[in-house]
């Protein structure tokens, strides 16, 4: 959907959560990935997509997922991205992580005088 | 392509992945995806497209890096596959070989031969042909033979294409280091050769260039074995003193423990003293050796030519006589490894060439076993094909099972090699140049690998091969037991055994020859008796006892006497130059009434000995005619000699040689002839010069220092006497070393060790490829007996006896060697010319020799096949028939 609003700053970590959280759900190809990521923040966390892919040889570099070709829903060659053991634990520890700080920015800004 | 493709596939390239489409493939479906998206969500194409090219960001950036990142990773993964499967090649591989330990051993036990032999032979060529000799730049190094040092010094001056010269010659010593009496075995050297050969003393210094000239201080350089032995490797050695020839020599340095220039068994160096007022020395006495280094630009060709016109014109300055028109028409230059390595280095190729046969037995036998095996392995083979095992991945396991085999076979055969190596250098003290040189270095068990590995990949090739494409073709159909072409293994095995009969009869052909002209070499009678006989070599000093002198005479006619009082001793005599131990030295004489002018050409007597008179008694030479010498031919009396039948038949055919008269080269009284003796041999067995003049010891001064050798006659074991010698000559003087205490048929073997070693040798590959076709033989003949057992029993079933079966097996095996023969004489024919050189009457196309290896191959293959035609015999009709049914293994 075009959009006129900037794209978001994403910093290589938040990209890496959103990878894997995207494949909880099960194995998916990049342009899924792209699309779960758009919908799930209401197209607020704009990345652009090309860098989907570089971050994802560094996540099987890691061992965090793996990969296979499959064939797509509308019968095309596509390469399809599944969640390691390892990812999962990564995943988990790195969300908590981001909730905690997530939360503490948040007491921060509804603090006296609360802006939100 | 997919990540899933079969790993074999990718290894052995037959699938590639190919990199970049893939990742076009991934990032175009991306883009595609958006396109129809927008497409649907009601864009047009273009809006649609420029927003998904938009979103992507810089597409031919993010390609690049994927592409690279992916071939990377790749390349990575092929490396770790590959090594992953090497390693569960070999676990198989080593598992395979240890449920077949008949096989494997009889396999590693065949190569081990075959390698060991090589590899044992190899060493001793490497060090002694292949190696540069141990010196500075060893290829610009020459020789230029012998001569005296008059032509040395005008050779010096005159070259240009050598930059420098030397000379030597061996000195024999007495030495006294303080101790013991001993005979050292030193070379006289000029000063300048250890810089010219670019080796330096590794303890004191080399010598100066005053001590080669008269005057010169008493100096000596020892070699490294003789500071270990004799000086305990003292550091403080340099300024000791020890004694020479009755005079005190200082030592002045030490060699390091690789030079041993001229021969290994050299202990001493001192300077050879350049004399050049004496006139007589200088030109009269030759027999120094010339060594030289090339000029930096001058080529051994220009060399060769240069000493080739400049030597014969020195022929004027000769100022004792003129030596003729002939004089050194033949001098040239000779590369110092070539006169170093001499008659050894053909020798040795001859060797190595042996035991490359011995070695492409072993692997023709090899290889058979690998297809025998790879045939009773058909049906593990078939089904693994079946089961997907790719016809690459087997082959490759076969060939891991090879190479496995043959690093077995090869670390044994290294084994037998560093013994080999031992005996063979333990065998040879002297004969062999360099000997000090071998040993199984890096090079030798590189070259054992190499040969190894080449072995097993190649031999294992064609079986793995054939059973491969075997399983390829069966494995749709499973066929039974029978399955692919046992007829065409049988064709294929009877080829290999074949070859390697024809190989196996070309080294018994080699051997036997040798051994017949070893044989032919030791029936040889040398003139002499040398039973009961022993000598021991006298080195009185010739400081104490110069030659010539009353109290050198009075101490050997001592020795003499208490050496026949010995118990057991019949005779005792005297003699300077001992028969078959070395080359004699001669003499150019003058002929009374022939050749009597100084000024000319005279002839050359190749071997004069110098005796005291009991020698022809004691040594069992009959007297043709005339009389021995007696203690009346001394000195002051008329001057007597006795020559050999040769000698006679040459100079006076007609005529009695007795009471002719023979002299000095130069005008001197005349010898009388007193007696004639026949012919002996002198330098070897091999001798066809066999003129000898024998002077009485009491009479010739000439030439003849104070050193002599005693040989005694014993009634008994000579060896008795060996000892006893030793003991009354240090009763008589503890100064004076006795050395080379031997019997004479020692000397005698000795003086053929070198043809008694290259027999053995020979003869220990012959046998062991004449084992390797035996077993050949019988391992094809046990596969054809047990593939036509349904066959045996069927013949056997319808009234065939079991002799006629018997004679069916061994009638195909001697069929079979018979071609193998055949072919093996053939190539022997051609084979064996170069083999001259080391015959001795017996001829390479020795008609006997070639009968006898046919006989001795159609007994062989008699013998191996008979064991399974016996078993072919027995097969009870009924269960071979119903086994070998088809299909009833399946």
């Amino acid at each position: 959907m075009p959009t006129s609003r900037e794209p978001g700053d994403l910093l290589q970590g938040t990209l890496r959560i959103l990878i894997l959280k995207s494949l909880l759900l099960g194995r998916a190809h990049g342009y899924a990935i792209s699309r779960w990521i758009e919908d799930t923040t209401g197209d607020v966390l704009r990345i652009e997509e090309g860098s989907l892919y570089p971050a994802l040889r560094r996540l099987q570099d890691r061992g965090l997922v793996t990969s296979e070709w499959g064939v797509s829903e509308n019968n095309r060659r596509a390469r399809y991205y599944t969640i390691t053991r390892a990812g999962r634990a990564v995943l988990r520890a790195e969300a908590s992580i981001w909730l905690e700080y997530s939360r503490a920015v948040a007491r921060v800004l509804r603090a006296e005088p609360s802006l939100a | 392509m997919s990540d899933r493709t079969p790993r074999r596939l990718r290894y052995f390239g037959i699938v590639r992945p190919d990199v970049p489409a893939d990742v076009d493939d991934e990032l175009s479906f991306h883009i595609q995806m958006r396109i129809d998206r927008n497409l649907a969500l009601g864009l047009t194409p273009d809006e649609a497209r420029r927003d998904a090219v938009e979103r992507f960001g810089d597409v031919a950036v993010v390609r690049s890096a994927l592409v690279r990142h992916d071939q990377r990773q790749h390349a990575g993964e092929r490396r770790a596959e590959w090594v992953a499967d090497v390693v569960q090649d070999l676990r198989f591989g080593w598992r395979a070989l240890r449920r077949a330990p008949a096989f494997t051993i009889a396999a590693a036990l065949t190569l081990a031969l075959g390698i060991g032999a090589n590899t044992a032979i190899f060493s001793v060529l490497n060090a002694v042909v292949l190696q540069p000799l141990p010196y500075a730049h060893p290829d610009r190094l020459v020789t230029l033979g012998q001569g005296s040092s008059g032509e040395y010094l005008a050779l010096r001056d005159r070259l240009r294409t050598v930059t420098d010269l030397a000379e030597w010659v061996p000195t024999t010593d007495p030495v006294d280091d303080g101790r013991d009496a001993l005979r050292l075995t030193g070379v006289a050297v000029t000063p300048n050769l250890m810089p010219l050969l670019g080796v330096a003393p590794m303890l004191g210094r080399g010598f100066a260039p005053s001590e080669g000239t008269p005057g010169g201080d008493h100096v000596v350089v020892l070699s490294f074995a003789t500071w270990r032995s004799q000086f305990g490797g003292a550091r403080d050695v340099v300024g000791r003193k020890v004694t020479l020839e009755g005079l005190p020599y200082s030592v002045i340095g030490v060699m390091p423990p690789s030079f041993r220039y001229p021969r290994a068994d050299v202990q001493y160096w001192m300077p050879y003293v350049i004399d050049p007022k004496n006139i007589g020395l200088m030109w009269g006495v030759g027999g120094k050796e010339f060594v030289g280094r090339l000029a930096p630009n001058a080529t051994l060709d220009q060399a060769r030519r240069e000493v080739h016109t400049v030597w014969p014109s020195l022929r004027t300055l000769n100022p004792v006589w003129d030596p003729g028109a002939g004089y050194r028409r033949d001098a040239t230059a000779t590369p110092l490894k070539s006169d170093v390595v001499g008659a050894s280095g053909p020798l040795l190729w001859m060797l190595f060439g042996a035991t490359l046969l011995v070695l492409l037995i072993a692997c023709v036998n090899v290889a058979n076993l690998l297809l025998a095996r790879a045939t009773a392995r058909e049906r593990d083979l078939t089904v693994r094909a079946a089961l997907g095992g790719g016809r690459g991945r087997l082959m490759r396991q076969l060939m891991t099972e090879g190479v496995l085999l043959a690093m077995i076979g090869a670390a044994a055969g290294a084994a037998i090699a560093v013994l080999t190596v031992r005996a063979v250098v333990a065998a040879v003290p002297t004969g062999l140049p360099r000997a000090n040189e071998i040993s199984v270095s890096g090079v030798v068990l590189a070259f054992a690998l190499v040969t190894s590995m080449g072995t097993g990949i190649v031999f294992s090739v064609v079986p793995a091969l054939r059973a491969t494409s075997a399983a390829a073709r069966a494995s749709g159909s499973m066929l039974g037991r029978r399955g692919w072409g046992s007829r065409s293994h049988t064709r294929v095995s009877g080829w290999l055994v074949g070859g390697e009969i024809a190989l196996a009869v070309m080294l018994v052909v080699g051997s036997l020859l040798l051994v017949r002209s070893f044989a032919a070499l030791r029936s040889i009678e040398p003139g002499f008796d040398p039973t009961h006989v022993i000598a021991a070599r006298i080195s009185a000093p010739e400081a104490t006892y110069a030659p010539g002198t009353e109290r050198l005479a009075t101490f050997y006619a001592e020795v003499l006497d208490r050496a026949r009082a010995m118990p057991g001793v019949s005779d005792a005599a005297l003699v300077d130059q001992l028969s078959l131990a070395a080359p004699l030295q001669g003499l150019a004489i003058r002929v009374h009434g022939q050749y009597e002018d100084v000024t000319r050409q005279l002839p050359f007597i190749d071997h004069v000995q110098t005796v005291s008179p009991e020698y022809f008694a004691t040594m069992g030479i009959p007297l043709v005619r005339g009389r021995a010498f007696t203690d009346d031919d001394r000195a002051g009396q008329p001057p007597v000699a006795i020559v050999s039948q040769s000698v006679a038949r040459k100079f006076w055919p007609s005529g009695d040689a007795v009471g002719q008269r023979i002299g000095y080269p130069y005008e001197s009284p005349w010898f009388t002839v007193v007696g004639i003796v026949p012919d002996t041999k002198q330098d070897s067995l091999r001798d066809t010069s066999n003129v000898t003049i024998y002077m009485p010891w009491s009479q010739r001064t000439q030439k003849v220092g104070s050193e002599l050798w005693l040989v005694a006659r014993a009634t008994g074991d000579p060896r008795a006497a060996g000892a006893q010698i030793r003991r009354i000559v240090h009763d008589i003087d503890r100064g004076v070393p006795v050395s080379d205490v031997r019997t004479m048929d020692d000397v005698v073997s000795g003086s053929v060790v070198g043809a008694r070693l290259t027999a053995a040798l020979v003869t220990a590959f012959a046998l062991v490829a004449l084992a390797l076709g035996a077993v050949g033989i019988f391992g094809v003949m046990s596969y054809v007996v047990s593939e036509r057992r349904h066959e045996m029993g069927l013949r056997i079933a319808l009234g065939a006896s079991a002799g006629a079966v018997v004679n069916l097996i061994v009638g195909r095996a001697l069929r079979l060697a018979a071609v193998g023969t055949v072919a093996g004489l053939a190539c022997a024919f051609i084979a064996m010319r170069p083999l001259q050189r080391w015959l001795y009457g017996v001829s390479p196309m020795d008609p006997v020799t070639y009968a006898g290896v046919s006989i001795v191959f159609a007994v062989v293959a008699l013998v191996a096949s008979y064991v399974p035609a016996r078993r072919a015999a027995r097969a009870n009709p009924a269960s071979a028939m119903r086994d070998a049914a088809p299909g009833a293994g399946a």
